[in-house]
């Protein structure tokens, strides 16, 4: 009987995938095989096409957290933008050509200095895909799912973030079509920060709600 | 010129509702630590399928009215240990809702 | 003890469950290819209305608490598919069975 994958991925720190092989280089496991037999049964009986799988790989591999920060510093820099994206996110995003290919409302979630959100899904793993890629596997935890929801504050020192006790956290459990992404607050001291180093400070992290921009970032 | 809604939202943004205590099979998306919660409707969503029927392969057809709830942390858990003005916000389809008598 | 939670409360249904002490294991690694594909075979799947997100999610819920507890997130996904084209007359047991014999030999591999 095949064991569990549980080997470490050969790719150093910061590397990011472009390009995910179709084939596999090592002998798959049960689950592996299942998935790759499930896929070829449809294909030949016509019910989805030959190379469905691999294009929407390709769109699951153009979405990443890079495009989050875009949308932020766009917002930061540009009230008009920020009004449409609190207003509609799916619009919004489409003006900047990122389609929503999920049937999901976008919706942005703005901090200001009385209030900071951060988003769990605690039934599931409901993450806006589309925008940032695919989620961390401790967003996806009963760890982070169980514990966001009753004792945020708790869990955001665990990510090394203190909310003073005058700011309100607002957990937000996502069980329905939106799709939630927060629009932190813009740091002080970066009034002559350029789009790119705005962007660089506006990390994954802080767009779930766990952490927040900091000039300097580890 | 007249139109008539035939299926309008039951509650407006604002209003304080109760989440219902029931007890479905198979499939919910209502979390049992709101079941029985006063919260109150943040925003209309508006309206999509059922998830609970969409799990069972109901991909078409009537759609239900569906909110954005807000509940103060210290309404909703016994020992909320963080600041007094913390809230969760959750989506909760109208079947799910009641009115406050 | 009644057996009756194990009726009416899902074993994802974990919200405010948790203990202080576990603390969020803050880990993430990048998919394997085989976990990338499974997730874009059930976007296709649901694009299609084959087996649409929601039935997914409840596929991963239904496998009782042990499979709940013990697979990982995608062998999850590929089960819940699985058993929900099975579950729609789309694909019988004996054509896993048959495919899946075909798909281990074809990697020299024994089920």
């Amino acid at each position: 009987m095949s064991e569990n994958h549980d080997h470490e991925h050969d790719h150093t720190d910061g590397h990011h995938h472009d390009h995910t092989p179709i084939t596999n280089e090592e002998t798959p496991g049960y689950y592996e095989i299942l998935e790759i037999s499930i896929r070829e049964l449809l294909i030949a009986r016509g019910l989805i096409g030959a190379d469905e799988v691999t294009k929407q790989i390709e769109v699951l591999d153009s979405r990443s957290p890079v495009l989050g920060s875009k949308l932020v510093v766009k917002a930061w820099l540009e009230p008009d933008f920020k009004e449409r994206l609190l207003k509609d996110g799916n619009a919004a995003a489409e003006e900047m050509g990122i389609t929503i290919y999920d049937n999901t409302a976008f919706t942005v979630l703005e901090d200001t200095p009385e209030l900071h959100n951060v988003i769990v899904c605690t039934l599931c793993s409901c993450y806006p895909r589309p925008i940032l890629g695919l989620p961390p596997d401790w967003y996806k935890s009963k760890e982070y799912r169980s514990r966001t929801v009753n004792e945020p504050r708790a869990v955001l020192a665990e990510f090394g973030t203190l909310i003073p006790e005058d700011v309100k956290v607002q957990v937000q459990d996502s069980t329905a079509s939106q799709r939630y992404m927060v629009l932190p607050l813009r740091p002080a001291g970066t009034e002559n920060f350029t789009r790119e180093e705005l962007e660089s400070l506006v990390t994954r992290d802080t767009m779930i709600g766990v952490t927040i921009p900091k000039i300097n970032n580890n | 010129m007249i139109t008539v809604e035939h299926n309008p939202a039951l509650f407006k943004e604002g209003e304080k509702v109760r989440v219902s205590e029931k007890f479905p099979i198979g499939h919910y998306r209502v979390p049992t630590y709101l079941r029985g919660k006063t919260v109150t409707v943040a925003k209309n969503l508006g309206r999509h399928i059922n998830p609970e029927e969409e799990a069972f392969g109901k991909n078409a057809g009537n759609e239900l009215w569906y909110y954005q709830v807000i509940i103060a942390q210290k309404d909703l858990w016994k020992e909320y240990l963080g600041s007094k003005d913390d809230t969760l916000e959750i989506e909760v389809f109208e079947n799910w809702l009641e009115p406050i008598k | 003890m009644s057996t009756e939670n194990l009726v009416k409360h899902l074993r994802n249904d974990i919200g405010g469950t948790g203990c202080s002490d576990d603390k969020v294991n803050i880990f993430e690694r990048d998919l394997y290819p085989w976990e990338k594909r499974c997730h874009a075979l059930l976007d296709v799947l649901d694009y299609h209305k084959i087996v649409n997100t929601e039935e997914k999610r409840r596929g991963t819920e239904n496998i009782g608490s042990e499979m709940v507890g013990k697979l990982s997130y995608y062998e999850k996904w590929i089960v819940s598919a699985s058993n929900l084209l099975m579950q729609k007359g789309i694909l019988t047991p004996d054509d896993i069975a048959e495919k899946t014999k075909e798909v281990a030999a074809r990697f020299d591999v024994t089920l």
